[in-house]
């Protein structure tokens, strides 16, 4: 209640005090009360941005006195229902979160979204202070279509990091987080103990969930899973293999049992539980693992960028806001897209741990980082990886297809299959898919 | 009341009421329309559906019976087929042997008679969502409660569903589990209703109780086991809740059962075309099954 | 006479043998459900495994209600699954006692395909009629597709229990001038009372439990109590305690009902699986 009060002046002030401002020189401050008595409903992805949005809405409410129907689905369930209700032309949803390293290809050429560039043009509809260009590079370029529509803005900028347990590392006689492949591999079979149920790695196996880790293990080969075209598959190079291969080794000698199975939650629950030593995901888990009540390395954590293969760089996966084409209420949407994808909101998301947000400002922050429960490590690993980001994920139309397919073969090469021979089996059944994906 | 009912199940057909039997049928006539109503109007439009190459965006040309057709090449497809049929016949005996093992049981006098029932149909009657969530915490393989009970009495932890050899017998395990008691409340009530006579003559002959199970309650409470043997193929074949929330088919495609399959390509691939081919089928292939047994089960009854 | 009496003793002995094997994975199962439910998150994921909740605490079922609007999907719950019985009953009852007077084996095999149609099949064909029809964000598409569920549960059972009647007091005011109408809701419904009861919890039941119809049809104000414990697999973390607080709560409404009205439920089963066939 007392941040909520706090963040709320704190908004007001920023936004100078729109109550009394509105009513004295309406035309110089931007109109937040514009909608007042609309409503609108949003549809999230269930993240821990979803979270920090939920819990700030009612003071989107206050400053809109817009209404707010907000919801947070399951990915698995979310994509679908997103695509079925776009499909028809009647969504129930003003705003959408879209995961765009998943659909970015599919909602462009759907045209599913509205184009955000009027939009932010014009100067009744966006304060002044809105600040496009504080978005990465490479987050605008996810969101923008080639044909230069803007069908999203960048909400989050996921990235790729090593989780690492002090204490065990420690035990082990060693100081410091792997910076190679190489040193990776050495120090999780030290760090493996099976007769007492340690491990020295745990990463995901779980089909499809597995191919965000791959392809960011694939990456430091200077690899990408499909030709800058999107034509063709490049899942079965000698760069893919050999990325297998290792993905193989560390999984099958180091990793837990059953891993096979793992998505990043049991890989979280075995690693917050301190029986593994090394855990590689995505920095967005990072929260839960600083709460007593859930977590058993409290203190123990430490946090670093990917390590270096042929090349140093770390995959990063982009989700987006948006308001789709046939939305009912586009332009009280577009105020709740521009209020959360704002400085403030994202601030706060970055604080909180909740994400990386794609906007470079909130990093410049230092009270910020300092006033965070994370440790000044966390955010040099961030820092130090949005600088080396690359893209993870193929864009192409049948994304959730090529993760299945691909993700089987990864799985099955973690249980003893031979990597060179899934993959080409793998990369033939896709090819097909994703030709006719092309021809449409 | 079970008893009851089920004794004038198995009673021989009476004429009575026969002169006004032709105006009953219009009792049945308002359930009929809405269901058909309701199931008509879907498979119109998915037999339409599986003629059209059916995305979400854009297009949905006409072509014919490709779909069909690339189920014919369609190796993940054919393979789920072959998973389906294994589980499906897994998941049909072992709770067919166990609940008849039950009913059995059951269908004797002992203390506390009522509430072991009861306790024993609870996993039937629980949310199989809920059920299936609970079951996944317990299947963890390094935290999970089941494999600290085998290795708390020497045995060797198992993976559970977190490995392809085992995810199909796990998962068997789940659904064997949660539908064994509706085989024993059938097979029950089709014992309750048998005479009592022949058991009185075996017992003053001395037969055991594994003679007299063999000999009496075996054969006479044969149609109520094949009753129970069709419901639960068709449920077994349409299985979806436990393996969706507990495997969504993985690991790989270890456990993609046609159901899955089925939703992974409507709901996750947006082809809704082939989606559609796929449920003609599948439909196809429950119909057929049940029939074949069915069939099997008038046989056994006629003779 | 002795071999006799020990062949007996034995057998008691394996009879309590097996009801106790049977009745144990159905009881350790509940028992350790409840006992997730009530430990807190370090608990549940030690190892080896905490049984007992020491001491018990009630903060999962709390983060269930406060995070969730659980006390919406409870109430959405209800009224679909009272709604889907309800019209259940209106159609399904005389259609019973229709098909059992006539014979009317037809009219059963065309309900009974309701049963055998995978649940996925319809979905499709649903969700986008109702969206042309702009109905997708209220209940009665899933009130209209759980039809599809109650109608052949009310069905079966109802032809069970109208086969089960002595059928001369029908006759008997047949006899005095009748309508078959008339018979049928003067003389067969009130004698068939139970049945009917028996046909409401069973659809009542396997309606609330419907997983997959909700997914696809249920919206942000419109989703049931089982697709909203699914989603209580939250993103950021492994959350056992709630999860498993979540499920008891979705979960308990049937188990009760199962626990107070078993001998009906059991006879109904027995009719309805029966009349499956």
């Amino acid at each position: 209640m007392i941040r909520r009060r706090h963040l709320l002046a704190a908004t007001a002030s920023a936004l100078g005090a729109p109550a009394i401002v509105e009513r004295a020189n309406a035309q110089s401050a931007f109109d937040w009360k514009q909608f007042k008595g609309q409503s609108i409903e949003v549809n999230y992805q269930l993240s821990p941005r979803g979270d920090i949005a939920k819990a700030h809405i009612k003071d989107f409410e206050e400053l809109t006195g817009i209404k707010v129907g907000f919801e947070q689905i399951p990915e698995q369930q979310q994509r679908p229902k997103v695509a079925m209700e776009m499909a028809t032309g009647h969504p129930s949803f003003d705003v959408v979160n879209v995961g765009m390293h998943v659909q970015k290809r599919l909602i462009e050429r759907a045209s599913w979204m509205a184009d955000l560039r009027p939009l932010i043009a014009d100067k009744s509809l966006t304060a002044a202070d809105f600040d496009q260009a504080d978005f990465s590079k490479p987050s605008m370029d996810v969101a923008t279509a080639p044909d230069g529509k803007l069908n999203v803005l960048p909400l989050n900028q996921d990235l790729f990091i090593l989780f690492w347990n002090k204490e065990l590392f420690a035990q082990k006689g060693l100081q410091s987080p792997p910076a190679t492949l190489d040193e990776l591999m050495t120090m999780a079979h030290q760090l493996t103990d099976a007769s007492k149920g340690q491990y020295g790695f745990v990463g995901r196996g779980l089909k499809n969930a597995n191919m965000t880790f791959w392809d960011d293990i694939l990456l430091k080969w200077d690899q990408e899973t499909v030709t800058p075209d999107g034509r063709k598959l490049l899942t079965d190079t000698p760069a893919a293999v050999e990325a297998a291969t290792w993905y193989q080794k560390i999984m099958r000698e180091c990793a837990p049992p059953g891993v096979i199975g793992f998505n990043w939650n049991e890989c979280q629950t075995t690693f917050m539980q301190g029986r593994a030593a090394i855990w590689w995901d995505g920095i967005g888990f990072s929260a839960p693992m600083l709460d007593p009540n859930k977590s058993k390395v409290v203190g123990k954590i430490g946090f670093a960028p990917d390590p270096a293969g042929k090349v140093r760089n770390c995959a990063t996966f982009i989700d987006g806001i948006g308001i789709p084409a046939t939305a009912k209420n586009k332009k009280p949407a577009w105020l709740f897209v521009q209020w959360v994808t704002g400085k403030k909101m994202l601030t706060e998301v970055l604080r909180t741990g909740s994400g990386t947000p794609a906007r470079l400002s909130c990093y410049a922050q230092t009270d910020v980082i300092k006033g965070s429960a994370f440790p000044p490590e966390w955010f040099e690993t961030t820092q130090t990886s949005l600088n080396m980001a690359r893209s993870g994920l193929p864009v192409i139309v049948p994304v959730t297809e090529f993760r299945d397919t691909l993700g089987t073969a990864i799985t099955n090469i973690v249980a003893g299959g031979d990597p060179a021979g899934e993959l080409k089996k793998a990369t033939a059944a896709f090819q097909p898919v994703l030709d006719k994906s092309n021809e449409a | 009341m079970s008893t009851t009912t089920a004794t004038t199940l198995s009673r021989p057909v009476t004429t009575r009421g026969h002169a006004y039997a032709r105006h009953y049928w219009a009792f049945a006539v308002p359930a009929a329309v809405v269901v058909l109503l309701v199931i008509l109007f879907p498979w119109v439009f998915t037999i339409f559906m599986s003629l059209h190459d059916w995305k979400v965006t854009g297009a949905t040309p006409f072509v014919g019976f490709a779909n069909y057709a690339k189920m014919l090449q369609d190796e993940r497809f054919l393979w789920a087929i072959v998973r389906t049929l294994w589980f499906t016949a897994a998941t049909v005996i072992a709770p067919v042997l166990l609940g008849v093992w039950a009913a059995v049981c059951f269908a004797s006098q002992f203390k506390l008679r009522g509430l072991a029932r009861t306790l024993f149909v609870l996993p039937m009657m629980a949310t199989p969502v809920a059920i299936a969530l609970v079951w996944t915490m317990m299947f963890h393989p390094q935290l999970g409660v089941l494999n600290y009970l085998l290795t708390s009495v020497g045995l060797p932890p198992s993976s559970w569903v977190y490995a392809s050899s085992s995810v199909i017998p796990t998962l068997v395990m789940v659904e064997t589990w949660q539908w064994t008691p509706l085989v024993m409340l059938i097979v029950l009530g089709g014992i309750a209703s048998l005479p009592q006579e022949p058991y009185e003559a075996a017992i003053l002959d001395g037969a055991s109780a594994w003679q007299m199970f063999r000999h009496i309650t075996l054969p006479l409470a044969w149609p109520f086991i094949m009753v129970a043997t069709v419901i639960r193929l068709i449920d077994a074949l349409k299985t979806f809740d436990t393996i969706y929330v507990i495997t969504l088919g993985g690991p790989g495609t270890s456990s993609e059962t046609i159901n899955i399959l089925l939703y992974q390509t409507a709901f996750a691939y947006y082809d809704l075309g082939y989606g559609s081919a796929i449920v003609v089928v599948f439909f196809l292939l429950i119909l057929l099954i049940s029939l074949l047994l069915l069939r099997v089960r008038q046989r056994e009854a006629w003779r | 006479m002795n071999r006799h009496r020990l062949r007996r003793t034995l057998g008691r002995a394996g009879l309590y043998a097996s009801v106790i094997l049977l009745v144990s994975p159905a009881l350790l199962f509940f028992l350790w459900m409840l006992s997730l439910s009530l430990k807190n998150e370090l608990d549940n994921t030690a190892y080896p495994p905490v049984f007992i909740p020491h001491p018990p605490t009630l903060a999962n079922f709390i983060d269930v209600f406060e995070k969730n609007d659980f006390f919406a999907y409870t109430i959405n719950s209800v009224i679909v699954s009272f709604s889907a019985t309800a019209l259940a009953l209106v159609l399904g009852v005389p259609a019973g006692y229709g098909i059992a007077k006539a014979k009317a084996t037809k009219a059963a095999a065309l309900i009974l395909i309701a049963r055998v149609t995978p649940g996925l099949s319809y979905l499709i064909p649903l969700f986008l009629m109702f969206q042309w029809l702009g109905m997708i964000g209220t209940l009665t598409p899933l009130v209209i597709t759980h039809l599809v569920i109650t109608v052949p549960v009310v069905v079966w059972v109802m032809i069970g229990f109208f086969e089960g009647l002595p059928g001369e007091l029908e006759e008997a005011a047949l006899v005095d001038g009748a309508t078959i109408w008339q018979a049928f809701i003067h003389v067969a419904m009130p004698l068939a009372r139970p049945g009917i009861m028996v046909a409401m919890i069973l659809s009542f039941i396997f309606s609330w439990n419907n997983f997959i119809f909700g997914v696809v049809l249920a919206g942000r104000t419109t989703r049931t109590l089982p697709v909203a414990v699914y989603n209580v697999l939250t993103f950021e973390q492994i959350s056992w305690g709630p999860l498993a607080a979540a499920a008891l709560v979705v979960t308990a409404p049937v188990l009760l009902l199962t626990l107070l009205m078993q001998k009906e439920i059991v006879a109904g089963l027995t009719a309805g699986g029966v009349k499956g066939g």
